[in-house]
């Protein structure tokens, strides 16, 4: 049906022969009450190297970014507003509840760097695994599914709050949710093509967190990218090592390329909130102390880190050894990057690290 | 790693889950369009549950854990509330025609055009950006309150989305690209009461968004190759109709699919329609539409210049006939067509009197 119309396209319309009407009679006469009506005339903007990328448009008053945008409705940053617009919801109105420089650049790299699951990762390449193994890499990606559904979720719920005033965000996180979706696909249709199937869910301690941090997006992302986010690549970042087959190096060597993104929005806005909002560190260091604690619990009692060693030790056998201890090593990886990464954002927690977590560092 | 210390109790292998999967044995093969989703509606996999009691965000098919938290709060959990027949198609077809704003429109082939032109142009590019605005975060608001068993149609939607940031992104390009800049906002899609924005039920949300709202959009951007004084406009308008075709294309599959399978809800749907078919023309929403001010920028841009207003406006009335002929199309295509015939709608008249 989309093919259909899809192709029927421009050139049907321009020769639709009935729809020629009569002879006009009495064109109304035009006001042209709209003309004149500019904040700023006289913008051309050119493409660079990269082509005309949405950064490149900040130019002039449309590249003004306020600290607080009180227009409620969808005026484009930039345009003339008009009296009498009844407003909309839009509770995120402040530069720092969402801001990041580097959002504007990420969404152009999101769409350059897309990639297909049906028909660019290389499904011929898998092969029968021990059947231990593939019920650990099913598992996993089971629990993958779940944390981009996740993901998914919160982004979707702060989206549509989001003040236009911050386009770049808001088009940034369209790409970040669009993505959840193809590493939601790629995961299934890894565990449903090598004679598997999926997992049991996880009991969602720390999805639970993500979805209820409802103090604002600033909070969401907190969970989302600084905690969850950070070991979910530790985690990638194991699992394209042990690769079993190039379908699966694809889909990980991806997953690292899109999730990267997610991270370095969601770092550098952190950084921007603390940075910019005083008392934010604060507000930080207090929602990392209950989500420490949470997230160890889950690494404590989760099935991610049995079926991780099972996988990283090729069986269960395995798994008891060397695969625990890469598995551990992992984790401890993780530990450390988010403790150089609460340093940078401005939120140091060496001093205050749940013992859930600190305990990792010795791997 | 030969140094690692000695592991705690809490680090011993549990294996328990091993025996917990799903169904076991699946082997999707990639069909001559590659591993779609449609391959792997396989099995449990592929049974869709008419009703869904999955609150935990559950992967379909997954073994549910009786301890796991009820996070979802999902209020779209009736199959015949959001589904269609072909999600899997719309969805893998989105991904394979995604295109780049930056790199895939012919900026260079923008020429400095009269200032009655370029402003009409601004015009029509200021409106399209608030629209797309609409159209993205609708759907999104809608996405974390469906189950994700069904997942296909929320995909769809998440596409969608995307689609929409693509369009604001592209007709911001434009307004800004060529000695003219953004205008006065129409304010045409704020949340009046019966307006996209505020359903409260999906499928009157999309009847309202895909069928009537974006089909409107979609006839006018068929006309691209009219309205574009370049190349890079008309390929604009071309890839944009491209991806308006699948939103439009959801709406009225879905409704087909609930017509089908909920009919008690077809007199309330009608309700919707007329609701909607009260506004194509003279609301403001549509941007051919008679109250429009974008109709006199169309009617520039069509003519070719002020001095051409006549000619323009001839061709933005052929546009009006066509908008109504294809919105009856569509309907009809959804299984709501008898409304034509039996005197309920007065989109017969309207494209009587189109002229």
């Amino acid at each position: 049906m989309a093919d259909k119309d899809a192709g029927a396209a421009v050139p049907a319309a321009v020769s639709a022969g009935d729809d020629d009407g009569p002879q006009v009679e009495g064109v109304p006469e035009p006001t042209y009450e709209w003309m004149g009506l500019s904040n700023e005339w006289g913008v051309r903007v050119k493409p660079g190297e990269h082509g005309l990328r949405l950064g490149d448009l900040n130019v002039g008053i449309y590249g003004e970014v306020p600290e607080e945008w009180n227009d409620h409705t969808r005026r484009p940053r930039g345009a003339l507003p008009r009296p009498g617009i009844p407003p909309l919801p839009y509770n995120l109105r402040r530069k720092h509840e969402m801001w990041a420089d580097c959002a504007a650049d990420l969404y152009e790299e999101a769409i350059q760097r897309r990639w297909i699951p049906a028909t660019e990762v290389p499904w011929g390449s898998l092969e029968p695994l021990p059947e231990e193994v593939e019920r650990a890499i099913c598992q996993i990606c089971t629990e993958f599914c779940q944390y981009a559904n996740t993901e998914l979720e919160i982004i979707t719920y702060w989206q549509g709050q989001m003040s236009y005033g911050y386009f770049e965000v808001k088009q940034f996180l369209a790409t970040a949710t669009f993505d959840c979706a193809r590493h939601i696909e790629a995961f299934r249709k890894r565990a449903l093509a090598n004679g598997g199937g999926l997992g049991i869910e996880q009991r969602g301690s720390v999805n639970r967190m993500i979805l209820e941090s409802r103090g604002g997006w600033t909070e969401s992302v907190t969970y989302l990218y600084l905690l969850r986010g950070t070991y979910t690549m530790a985690l990638y970042r194991m699992l394209l090592n042990a690769a079993h087959n190039d379908a699966e190096r694809f889909i990980f060597s991806h997953c690292i390329e899109d999730h990267a993104r997610h991270l370095t929005y969601g770092y550098d806005h952190l950084k921007y909130a603390v940075t910019h909002h005083v008392g934010q560190d604060r507000i930080l260091q207090t929602l990392l102390a209950i989500g420490e604690s949470i997230m160890g619990t889950e690494l404590k009692e989760g099935t991610m880190g049995s079926a991780m060693a099972v996988l990283l030790g090729g069986g269960i056998e395995g798994g008891r050894t060397i695969g625990m201890e890469t598995y551990l090593h992992g984790v401890g990886d993780f530990v450390r990057d988010y403790l150089a990464l609460g340093e940078w954002i401005g939120v140091p927690r060496e001093e205050n690290l749940n013992p859930m977590l600190k305990k990792y560092l010795v791997y | 790693m030969s140094e690692a210390p000695v592991r705690e109790q809490e680090h011993e292998l549990d294996t328990s889950w091993m025996d917990q999967m799903g169904e076991w044995g699946i082997k999707a093969k990639p069909g001559k369009r590659g591993l779609t989703l449609a391959e792997i509606q396989i099995g449990e996999y592929g049974e869709l549950p008419e009703t869904t009691d999955n609150m935990t965000g559950r992967p379909r098919g997954a073994t549910p854990r009786p301890e796991a938290y009820r996070v979802g709060a999902y209020g779209v959990r009736n199959l015949s509330e959001i589904w269609l027949e072909n999600a899997t198609f719309l969805y893998e077809e989105a991904l394979q025609r995604q295109w780049s704003s930056a790199t895939d429109i012919p900026w260079h082939t923008i020429e400095p055009l009269p200032d009655d032109i370029e402003e009409a142009e601004c015009l029509l590019c200021t409106f399209f950006n608030e629209v797309e605005f609409v159209a993205g975060d609708v759907p999104a608001r809608w996405i974390a309150k469906t189950s994700p068993d069904f997942f296909e149609a929320r995909h769809v939607l998440i596409a969608q989305v995307m689609d929409e940031a693509r369009h604001m992104d592209v007709f911001r390009k434009r307004a800004l690209a060529n000695g003219g800049g953004l205008m006065r906002m129409s304010g045409a899609t704020s949340g009046f009461i019966g307006s996209i924005d505020l359903a409260r039920d999906f499928t009157e949300m999309s009847t309202r968004l895909h069928i009537s709202g974006e089909g409107a959009v979609l006839t006018m951007f068929r006309m691209g190759e009219l309205m574009g004084q370049n190349d890079a406009e008309k390929r604009m308008y071309r890839l944009c109709a491209q991806d308006e075709a699948r939103h439009v294309a959801f709406g009225v599959m879905h409704l087909r699919f609930l017509c089908e399978h909920a009919p008690e809800r077809r007199p309330e749907i009608e309700c919707y329609l007329d609701e909607a078919e009260a506004q194509i023309m003279a609301g403001l929403q549509n941007p051919a539409g008679t109250q429009a001010e974008t109709s006199e920028a169309l009617a520039i841009l069509l003519g070719g210049g002020k001095a051409h207003y006549d000619e323009g406006h001839k061709m933005l009335l052929v546009i009006r006939r066509r908008q109504l002929k294809e919105y009856m199309k569509r309907v009809q295509s959804a299984g709501f067509g008898e409304r034509f015939e039996n005197g309920r709608s007065s989109i017969p008249e309207q494209y009587a009197a189109a002229y």
